[in-house]
């Protein structure tokens, strides 16, 4: 067993990487609402799947493909992959919106507590899943194959496969843009000051509805993005993906500190592998008791994450 | 000479790099009315967190009648003999006002939840007992006619008299008020003078916070003041009137800062 | 808003004791009698009517009774109450099958076997704040099902088949078939639940859960040990819900990890928040019309889980008190019991 996984050691941890990937990108979309509202975004792992759909409407709608067609080659490939990635965000960023004015916004105003906007983010995520269900009629849904998934190099004994590295260099991409956005622009700078002290910055004249709407969508943006890369990767989804990676990716923004935009990436990585390796070992049924497992671990020995605040409650 | 049934000695309390109070030590006598007093952010209402368990202190102790309190569960504490009110009210404003003692009464019951369900005598005698302990602190603090009120929709003043009746439902040695008068008008504040004297003559020890001078300088029997997380004075109200630290701590801040 | 609670708490206090005793007795009678309203509009015409009676009507009453103790009572938000449910069912497909035990012997056991993952789940988890233990349930109510999922002994997605059903008692007979016993039964065992709650929430228990719902740093510096009634309202939904998987076992005859879905734990909520957190008997009205109404109307049976996340988003946005609120009204009688 060890043998075998000292074999596979470098082809199992691109496939990490890559997963790592895409749950720091959803995290992000837990993470940046975290920071602002200090609530947990449930519909988020549905603004996800949605965003899955997305890329599928693109390749296998507007683009045509289909399980026969030959994968798209050269300038066309970048084109299909840019439109989807870019449409996949859009549509979440959008959803996403939408589920904060619809499941937050009233309840914010009327300072309702912590359960009451809880409760209607779960029932959002309900109404998101089950449409998505009845329209696809519980099927998993497959993405025609855009891109033939080809080697485009070796390292060791592992095959570096092409989609897993656009997935781990647009994500830096990504994240290198967000990071950027959040320090140097006057949302950014807003944002995060209404984290940091919303009646502050609500004296200091920002728009606080405006903010929550801004970061909602771009958290959405990147976990639209995580749809895309994620329907790439595995060429497959379904109505019921959003929960296990949305359970996922908020481990793995816990693990880096819920709130903070750095965490989500560590613990992206972190958590991508971890769940790869353990999946070897014991099989990928365990998966999500894995990923629970670590969550549970992280919030009782080191609730504060890697870097984030401490999420007992200290108050009086 | 009284003895003192609480003490803080050299308490620090650091949250991260900023000191909120830097080797405080003062007690508090038995059946005494404490008046603490200092300039906004001298750190009077971290001494009660600290007091009530809130915050763990850094370093030194902090003893209720020779026992140490520092690092108790703050329920137990409570049981332990102090209770204290809240600057910000923070009642239970579903419940009436006597739900809002009993709460508080249970504190000390021996019945719990089996007791409860089966209806054991023991449990429905000591509800009976504490329906009737809860009725007179209303009484005695004057609010027994809003027994049967949701507290959030009783009058202001009336609030801040429940926090204090909800308060003495745990059966304190000694009660931490803080800014019991914020809000109220010169009419309102002699009454409630006068409420924490009678509080005091009732057999209670009581540490106050407040930002009336007057008010604390009438009630008080001695005046502790912080500035800046450090105690600067500890005397009678008139010494403490004439200190010249305590002048310079408040100079340039109106007397009537709240 | 009308406030259909102040009104029948209006009724119910401006009646004496009989008048109270008839009241309860009628609404009894009128609950007991349903299996005989087949013939009448009430009629379902997706499912069994009876059948509907049991599960789901009967049976999410009994877990929303449960839960909101949990979530309405104490403001614990428990995403993954089906995992008692589960527990409670898989203790008595597994003894059931396996030893000689009957329904009633195993009901205590699989209540308890509830109530101890009830302690070990809460022990930990409501150290935390309230959006991580949702978290933290969620996870776990899915632990349990994947655990079923995967695990020889209890079958796999097989599940367990062949649970015997309760044996007789005083000449009754209960056969998989005759649905309107079990639903009687059912009936008995949310009584119990009614009675539970009700002596609970009068005394201590009661305002300790209050109090920690409305403000829990509060209540802990007045002296309530808040963990540990945390713990116990997490212990007692645990108890209700492992009784209604023993019970749901005895009756399907047939359990599989699909029957335990993160959706059911959705389904009670929704039931819960529907007829009004913290009211026992909104909880009730809601639980029934939630159960009642997918089997009564087509539509809704197909896009059920769909109108019940819709609930969730309304209630919550536009009337989060639920239909029948909790406590708000102040009696306007003097207190009769002033000293």
């Amino acid at each position: 067993m060890i043998g075998n996984f000292l074999d596979q050691f470098w082809s199992l941890t691109f496939g990490g990487l890559s997963l790592g990937f895409i749950y720091i990108l959803i995290a992000l979309g837990y993470t940046m609402v975290y920071g602002v509202l200090r609530m947990i975004n449930f519909a988020n792992s549905e603004i996800f799947m949605v965003g899955t759909f997305a890329t599928i409407i693109v390749i296998r709608d507007l683009f045509k493909f289909t399980q026969a067609s030959e994968p798209a080659t050269g300038l066309r490939l970048w084109l299909v992959l840019a439109t989807a990635l870019i449409f996949s965000m859009l549509v979440s960023g959008a959803l996403s919106m939408l589920v904060e004015i619809v499941a937050y916004r009233r309840l914010r105003r009327m300072n309702s507590g912590v359960l009451a906007p809880l409760i209607s983010a779960i029932g959002v995520s309900m109404v998101l899943a089950e449409s998505v269900r009845i329209l696809t009629d519980s099927r998993p849904v497959a993405s025609p194959r855009a891109m033939e998934k080809k080697f485009i190099g070796q390292f060791f004994d592992a095959g570096i496969r092409i989609d897993n590295t656009i997935i781990v260099t647009s994500a830096l991409i990504l994240f290198a843009v967000l990071i950027t956005f959040v320090n140097r622009t006057r949302m950014g700078k807003a944002i995060r000051a209404v984290s940091m002290n919303p009646n502050a910055a609500r004296l200091m004249g920002i728009n606080i509805d405006g903010v929550v709407s801004a970061t909602f969508l771009v958290g959405g943006l990147m976990t639209g993005a995580a749809g895309f890369f994620y329907t790439l990767k595995y060429e497959n989804t379904a109505s019921n993906i959003g929960f296990e990676l949305g359970i996922a990716a908020f481990t793995a923004a816990i693990l880096g500190g819920i709130g903070n935009i750095k965490g989500a990436f560590y613990g992206g990585l972190a958590l991508g592998l971890l769940e790869t390796y353990a999946s070897f070992f014991l099989g990928t049924q365990w998966k999500a008791v894995t990923v629970f497992v670590v969550l549970v671990l992280v919030l009782y020995t080191r609730p504060n994450g890697l870097f984030g605040e401490a999420l007992t409650q200290t108050r009086a | 000479m009284s003895t003192s049934i609480l003490s803080l000695k050299s308490v620090t309390m650091r949250f991260g790099g900023v000191t909120a109070l830097n080797d405080v030590t003062f007690d508090v006598k038995e059946k005494e009315i404490l008046g603490l007093i200092g300039p906004n952010g001298a750190g009077k209402t971290t001494v009660f967190n600290v007091i009530t368990g809130v915050y763990h202190i850094t370093s030194g102790s902090i003893d209720l009648q020779g026992k140490s309190i520092s690092g108790m569960k703050r329920y137990k504490i409570t049981k332990g003999g102090i209770a204290r009110t809240f600057q910000n009210i923070r009642l239970w404003g579903d419940m009436t006002a006597l739900e809002n003692v009993m709460t508080a009464t249970d504190t000390h019951k021996r019945s719990g939840l089996v007791g409860g369900l089966f209806g054991s005598p023991v449990s429905r005698r000591e509800e009976k007992r504490d329906k009737k302990r809860a009725q007179e602190l209303l009484d005695f603090i004057g609010i027994g006619e809003y027994a049967d009120r949701l507290a959030r929709n009783l009058p202001y003043g009336v609030q801040r008299r429940l926090e204090i009746a909800r308060a003495l439902g745990t059966e304190p040695k000694l009660i931490l008020l803080d800014e019991p008068a914020a809000g109220f008008n010169p009419a309102e504040k002699v009454e409630l003078a006068k409420v924490i004297r009678k509080i005091r003559d009732a057999g209670y020890t009581i540490l106050l916070i407040e930002h009336d001078m007057s008010l604390v300088m009438k009630v008080s029997d001695r005046v502790v003041v912080l500035d800046f997380g450090q105690k600067i004075a500890d005397n009678t109200p008139q010494k403490v009137q004439d200190d010249p630290r305590v002048i310079e701590a408040y100079l340039g801040v109106p007397e009537d800062a709240s | 808003m009308i406030n259909l609670r102040d009104k029948g708490a209006a009724i119910w206090e401006n009646q004496g004791r009989f008048g109270r005793i008839g009241i309860a007795l009628g609404a009894m009678t009128v609950a007991a009698a349903l299996p005989f309203m087949g013939g009448t509009i009430l009629n379902t015409p997706i499912a069994d009517y009876e059948s509907v009676l049991v599960y789901p009507i009967a049976m999410f009453v009994l877990m929303a009774i449960g839960l909101n103790i949990v979530i309405g009572k104490s403001g614990l938000l428990d995403l993954g109450y089906v995992a008692f449910f589960a527990i409670g069912a898989y203790t008595m497909g597994l003894l059931g099958t396996r030893t000689g035990l009957n329904t009633w012997e195993i009901l205590p056991i699989g209540i308890a076997m509830a109530m101890f993952s009830g302690i070990i789940l809460g022990v930990p988890a409501l150290k935390l704040r309230g959006d991580y233990l949702a978290i933290i349930t969620l996870g776990f109510g899915e632990i349990v099902r994947i655990v079923a999922l995967n695990l020889g002994t209890l079958g796999r997605s097989e599940g367990i088949i062949n649970i015997p059903t309760p044996p007789g008692i005083f000449g009754i007979e209960y056969r998989f078939d005759s649905h309107r016993i079990y639903y009687w039964t059912l009936l008995m065992l949310i009584l119990l639940a009614i009675w539970m709650v009700r002596r609970l929430s009068v005394r201590r228990a009661g305002r300790a859960w209050e109090s920690i719902r409305q403000d829990e740093d509060a209540a802990e510096l007045l002296g309530v040990p808040t963990f540990k009634y945390k713990v116990w309202a997490f212990v007692l939904g645990a108890s209700v819900g492992g009784a209604a998987g023993v019970f749901y076992a005895s009756k399907t005859l047939f359990i599989a990890p699909d029957n335990f879905t993160l959706q059911i734990s959705i389904l009670i909520l929704a039931c819960v928040v529907f007829g009004g957190m913290g009211n026992i008997w909104g909880v009730i009205l809601g639980a029934v019309i939630l159960g009642y109404l997918p089997d009564r109307i087509r539509f809704i049976s197909d896009a059920r889980l769909l109108v019940f996340g819709l609930v969730l988003v309304i209630m919550m946005n536009l009337r989060p008190d639920g239909l029948l609120p909790r406590k708000k009204r102040e009696k306007v009688l003097p207190n009769k019991e002033k000293p």
